[in-house]
């Protein structure tokens, strides 16, 4: 079985990086003078930050990517990605697929609907984006049988019909 | 260390020392790798051994399951790297059919609004007619027919452009001002034009506004869009056109008999802003250059603020519009028009109110 070698670290930087942002944007949204942006024809982030879009059933979007981004940060621990309880993997699996689903939105909103780009909220998606093709593609390793257990260790190759041939 | 003491090896289940002495199980262990090693088939009998055959399906499903797994999860990426790159060739392409050098008009943030329509009192009497910047004074007509718009009396007309950088300084004041009078709906975001002078300087716009009033009929014209004419450098797309009724007062007060620098031609000049047919403002009252590089939301979230500029030139400019307005209404309300910043706009333009 292929070895997770970089993706932990990658990841949690990402994490770090998307909960940083998602905190600026969320402090922003309510002290909208304090936004540092472009402003021209393509980029607007104020028009997107205080757009009728930068809230879903009255919770800042921006509040909603705080959301995301603290479980996922601790999911992505790399005593996360060693985990051998699959749940944990799951629940990142799933958590990076709704984040994925959640940008696609967003995007949809900023080129269709408020016709401007946030540059600071498209770095979010890029991180979002980044994270999902890390977690999609490692899945079939962390969700695969024997991974975490103290023979297979996360980056070992599993070696489960010899070890259940010893056991006793 | 009484389990260290126990005799060892006298069945299978017994605890494993704790030592490092390796247990005959543990050699067993090890002298039973390199046998699992060896190619199915060629005498594996270890006792420990899995059976060949039995070793080969479950290999075999493992990395087919895992192969399968791997499939999915790059299937997925590639789904979702096709419709990101959709939506962005779908808007790649229809953009090349409509220019989009220009910043398009939204409605206005709440907050955006709520600033606006919620200047302190004390913040438009602190202001006056005191302004860091230059503020122009409207022209004052006498013995003028009330305006009437669509049978309601008094009113207030604006004529402008969302592409004109004069209009965006202009509706910054008209909007608080009007908001002292009524209520405001729709407002609109926007910015004057990219390839203009003062390019892209933030403003309302509004077209699509409405001014619920019990004292005054505001009526607001933005002729052309911000959206340039691919064809033709220079010019707009056509956004609004007056009524009948509105051109005609439009073509009877921008005229040179009336404003001192008004059309002989028939032309008029954007903004042009007529209060009640009794106090005229055309052109931008204050230069828009101060506005430059200012959000919607600095702009008016300074509104607050009367030491700030920009906010001096806006109050200063909406306390004229207030003592027109005021006069119109015959001083009223009176929370308004009694206040000392109105007053003062009232008495630096020479006009009485109510």
């Amino acid at each position: 079985m292929p070895a997770l070698r970089w993706q932990p670290l990658v990841s949690l930087l990402l994490c770090i990086y998307g909960l940083g942002a998602s905190i600026y944007l969320t402090y922003t949204h309510f002290q909208p003078k304090a936004l540092e942006c472009v402003s021209n024809a393509t980029f607007n982030c104020e028009k997107v930050t205080q757009s009728p879009q930068s809230e879903i059933f009255g919770v800042p979007v921006a509040m909603l990517g705080l959301v995301f981004f603290v479980p996922m940060l601790l999911l992505c621990l790399p005593s996360a990605w060693r985990a051998a309880d699959r749940r944990i993997h799951l629940a990142r699996l799933i958590l990076s697929v709704t984040g994925v689903g959640m940008i696609i939105y967003l995007i949809i909103a900023e080129l269709f609907i408020i016709k401007a780009i946030c540059l600071w909220c498209s770095s979010v998606h890029l991180t979002t984006f980044i994270l999902f093709v890390i977690i999609a593609t490692a899945s079939p390793i962390v969700l695969g049988p024997g991974y975490g257990t103290e023979d297979a260790e996360g980056d070992l190759p599993s070696q489960t019909p010899l070890a259940d041939g010893l056991a006793t | 260390m009484a389990e260290q003491n126990t005799p060892p090896g006298k069945g299978g289940n017994t605890p494993k020392p704790k030592g490092n002495t390796p247990s005959a199980k543990d050699k067993s262990r090890a002298a039973s790798r390199p046998v699992a090693a060896k190619a199915p088939g060629k005498g594996a009998k270890g006792g420990n051994t899995p059976r060949p055959g039995a070793r080969k399906s479950g290999a075999s499903a493992s990395a087919g399951n895992s192969r399968r797994g791997v499939l999915l999860a790059w299937g997925a990426v590639g789904v979702v790297v096709i419709i990101l790159a959709a939506l962005f060739i779908v808007k790649a392409t229809s953009s090349n059919s409509t220019n989009t050098s220009y910043i398009a008009t939204t409605a206005a943030s709440s907050q955006v609004v709520t600033d606006v329509t919620t200047v302190p009192l004390s913040t438009w009497n602190a202001v006056g007619v005191t302004s860091q910047v230059q503020v122009a004074k409207p022209t004052i007509l006498s013995d003028q027919p009330a305006m009437t718009i669509d049978g309601k009396s008094p009113a207030m007309l604006y004529y402008g452009a969302e592409y004109c950088p004069y209009c965006a300084a202009e509706r910054w004041a008209m909007a608080t001002a009007l908001a002292r009078f009524g209520t405001w709906s729709n407002l609109q975001t926007t910015a004057s034009s990219l390839s203009d002078v003062d390019a892209g300087t933030h403003t309302l716009s509004f077209h699509g506004a409405t001014l619920d009033s019990p004292y005054i009929t505001f009526r607001g014209i933005e002729q052309y869009t911000n959206i340039p004419v691919a064809s033709t450098p220079g010019e707009y797309t056509t956004l609004q056109n007056p009524t009948k009724e509105e051109g005609a007062i439009l073509a009877k007060y921008s005229s040179s008999k009336y404003l001192p620098n008004g059309s002989t031609s028939g032309g008029i000049s954007f903004p042009f802003v007529d209060i009640n047919n009794a106090m005229l403002f055309s052109g931008a009252s204050y230069d828009p250059q101060i506005l430059a590089g200012l959000s919607w939301s600095a702009i008016a979230g300074g509104l607050s603020d009367p030491t700030n500029p920009v906010t001096q030139a806006i109050l200063t400019t909406g306390n004229y519009m207030s003592a027109g307005i005021c006069q119109a209404t015959k001083g009223q309300p009176g929370s308004v028009c009694k206040s000392s910043g109105v007053q003062a706009a009232a008495k630096a333009l020479g006009i009485t109110i109510g």
